[in-house]
């Protein structure tokens, strides 16, 4: 069932477009996330969906509402915020209880609800400090816990892990999937990294300069982008981009890349391609593999030569930059394996072509 | 090479010399303190010790701490102190209601901000004796602004100033009018400190705007409006300026503060030494006040640093 609607929103300030014409819906108990770069529009985005942001245009629907013109208090949703924005005088027990005043919920009843929500982010032991003396995964825990303890129907979440440090990013990723799972509510996720948006989100929205580019699962955008940007986008590490030129031989069109010639039916492409066109090709370093070790079920029908650039061992893996033809292709390789070559050293690569994707250079629009 | 200089060289060579440069620059403004400030206070205490009259040639006698019992047995002094109270109290709380109301209103943005503050400001800037000559002309019954509009709605001539209550109220409205615009400032400053994603956090909390006010904004602004208390209470204690000029202390002596009674006493019936030992009495009462106001300034830094 659909539960919120953002349609078609705009919102300007002075000149500067922040948002033109954001539209995407969140299922109901979805966990959507929104991916895109700082100063894309996520913020605007989700604060105009609060009622925080004063729309220049479109409107945003809630459980079939129309919330456009209805004020932030009326909304039924929940936010954390980047920064946390907990209120620094009161105690921990006091934010906790904070949303749960206006309702006339009894004085009871809220002690029972915030000691459950503490015992849920297992921030108890903290109930009566003051948060500035907690730690940065403690305040995050309690913001969650400030937005989460009235149950509110949608829970807006602003960058929440950005302030964190990696160690903490990490758990807190488990923790707000945990969540999801045992709340059930609906939860809208804003967020400039990949790998959360991919780890959390049930779908992902990637927005651009004020722009939703693609929506869909993780594995639809990682499986097939509909163009660079969102390749380049979702997955770690960076997809390999490489720019050729289509040349035609009576029925047979290949593509000249800059290591060799690539044999391609242009007959299933979903546009004309006519000879002389650009296309990027782009293959992801996980579907690259060494030549002399391919993994069974390996159809290997592409291979280039090149030589070992630079090594980045990631610990479990092991990334090798290769240079071939003076374009850059990564690849990633088990840690045990990739102990073997070092820079400077010739290596043979093979791809499967089922594995590439191909988009107009131009444009950046996939084509087959 | 310093010892060169100290041997070969005569006082003023020494004076001069780059370790004593320092003392040396200062010493003007020292000696005109000690001259002008230190020496009188400490001889005045002495004075309030003996029986001196400033209008007399008798050679004063040591009459110990008789001048302290005499001032602080008289029950004129009691009712001074009791109209300077009155003074203090009613005109801090309407300084603190108009300073609040403004700076609500200057943390606000609307058109020609800027202009207006600077105008509601300029009474803060004006010397005592500008303002006390501003008021007592608006009171003046015959032509004064505000017998003028009062002459709308009655046919009797208004005298602000005639009654013991009037006098009260025009000291304070004076008083209030000169420095809302210090407690505004005060205020102001506070408020703008409190950031604005707490207000946002507190829409999405759905929170009223009285327990929004009570549990975030006045945290903020609780430390700077204290000291805005003591800071008008100390001053407002010794004031002076005002009162001489539009009352003079009446009608009768209901408008007469303490510090006016100081000035009676020392200046137009010259008793000295007796009006030392009062003066010294409020002294020691502003030094508490002015510790309390220190007290709280350094809670105040102590907060901000955590």
């Amino acid at each position: 069932m659909t539960h919120l609607v953002v349609n078609n929103i705009e919102r300007h300030f002075g000149s500067v477009k922040a948002l033109q014409g954001v539209s995407f819906d969140v299922h109901e108990g979805e966990f959507f996330c929104l991916l895109g770069a700082s100063s894309a529009g996520k913020t605007t985005t989700l604060r105009a969906i609060a009622g925080l942001e004063e729309l220049s245009q479109g409107s945003v629907e809630f459980a079939g509402e129309d919330l456009t013109e209805s004020p932030v208090q009326g909304r039924g949703m929940s936010m954390i915020f980047q920064t946390f924005a907990l209120y620094p005088h009161l105690s921990v027990h006091a934010n906790l209880a904070y949303p749960l005043v206006r309702d006339g919920v009894p004085r009871k009843e809220i002690k029972q609800r915030v000691a459950e929500v503490a015992e849920l982010l297992r921030v108890t032991h903290t109930l009566k400090r003051k948060p500035s003396t907690l730690s940065g995964g403690e305040q995050q825990r309690v913001a969650i816990g400030r937005a989460i303890v009235r149950r509110p129907k949608l829970l807006l979440l602003d960058e929440p892990l950005t302030n964190l440090d990696a160690k903490l990013r990490h758990d807190m990723r488990a923790e707000f999937k945990r969540l999801h799972r045992e709340l059930g509510m609906t939860m809208l996720y804003a967020t400039p990294d990949q790998l959360e948006a991919l780890t959390m989100g049930q779908r992902i929205a990637l927005i651009r300069d004020g722009k939703i580019v693609e929506s869909g699962t993780p594995r639809e955008l990682y499986s097939a982008p509909s163009n660079t940007f969102v390749a380049s986008m979702v997955g770690s590490p960076v997809i390999n981009l490489i720019n050729g030129k289509i040349s035609t031989q009576g029925d047979q069109n290949s593509l000249q890349m800059p290591f060799g010639e690539v044999p391609i039916a242009t007959q299933r492409f979903n546009m004309s391609i006519n000879s002389g066109d650009e296309l990027t090709l782009g293959v992801r370093p996980n579907d690259i593999h060494i030549s002399s070790d391919t993994p069974a079920e390996f159809n290997a029908d592409m291979s280039v030569s090149g030589r070992v650039h630079l090594t980045e061992p990631l610990g479990d893996v092991t990334i090798l930059d290769i240079d071939v033809s003076g374009s850059l292709l990564k690849l990633v390789l088990p840690e045990e394996k990739a102990t073997s070559y070092s820079p400077g050293q010739d290596i043979e690569l093979s791809f499967q072509l089922s594995d590439a994707h191909l988009f107009m250079t131009e444009t950046g629009v996939r084509v087959n | 090479m310093a010892s060169t200089t100290r041997s070969n060289g005569g006082l003023w060579a020494r004076l001069t010399a780059p370790k004593n440069r320092g003392p040396l620059l200062v010493a003007p403004a020292i000696i005109v303190l000690f001259v002008m400030n230190i020496f009188p206070l400490l001889w005045s205490f002495g004075l309030s010790f003996f029986n001196y009259r400033a209008n007399r040639l008798k050679v004063p006698e040591f009459v110990g701490f008789k001048n302290f019992e005499r001032v602080l047995t008289d029950e004129k002094i009691w009712d001074r102190f009791q109209t300077t109270a009155i003074i203090v109290a009613s005109s801090v709380t309407l300084q603190l209601i108009i300073g609040f109301a403004l700076a609500m209103l200057f943390a606000k943005h609307f058109p020609m901000r800027r202009i207006i503050m600077m105008l509601v400001l300029t009474p803060m800037m004006l010397s005592f004796v500008s303002v006390g000559v501003f008021f007592k002309l608006y009171y003046e019954p015959t032509f004064g602004l505000l017998s003028y509009f009062i002459n709308f709605f009655t046919t009797e001539p208004f005298v602000l100033l005639s009654s013991s209550t009037g006098a009260l109220a025009g000291i304070v409205i004076a008083d209030a009018w000169m420095w809302s615009p210090f407690v505004m400032l005060l205020v102001l400053a506070g408020l703008v400190s409190v950031p604005k994603y707490l207000y946002e956090a507190a829409e999405i909390d759905r929170v009223s705007p009285w327990r929004r006010f009570i549990t975030i904004t006045f945290p903020y602004i609780k430390s700077l409006l204290l000291l805005a208390i003591l800071f008008r209470t100390i001053e407002t204690f010794k004031i002076f300026d005002i009162i001489y000029i539009i009352t003079e202390g009446g009608p009768g002596s209901s408008t007469e503060s303490i510090a006016v009674n100081i000035y009676r006493m020392a200046f137009q019936n010259f008793r000295t030494s007796r009006s030392g030992a009062l003066a010294y009495i409020i002294l020691f009462i502003v030094i508490v006040l002015t510790n309390l106001y220190l007290y709280s300034v350094n809670r105040r830094a102590a907060e901000e640093d955590l």
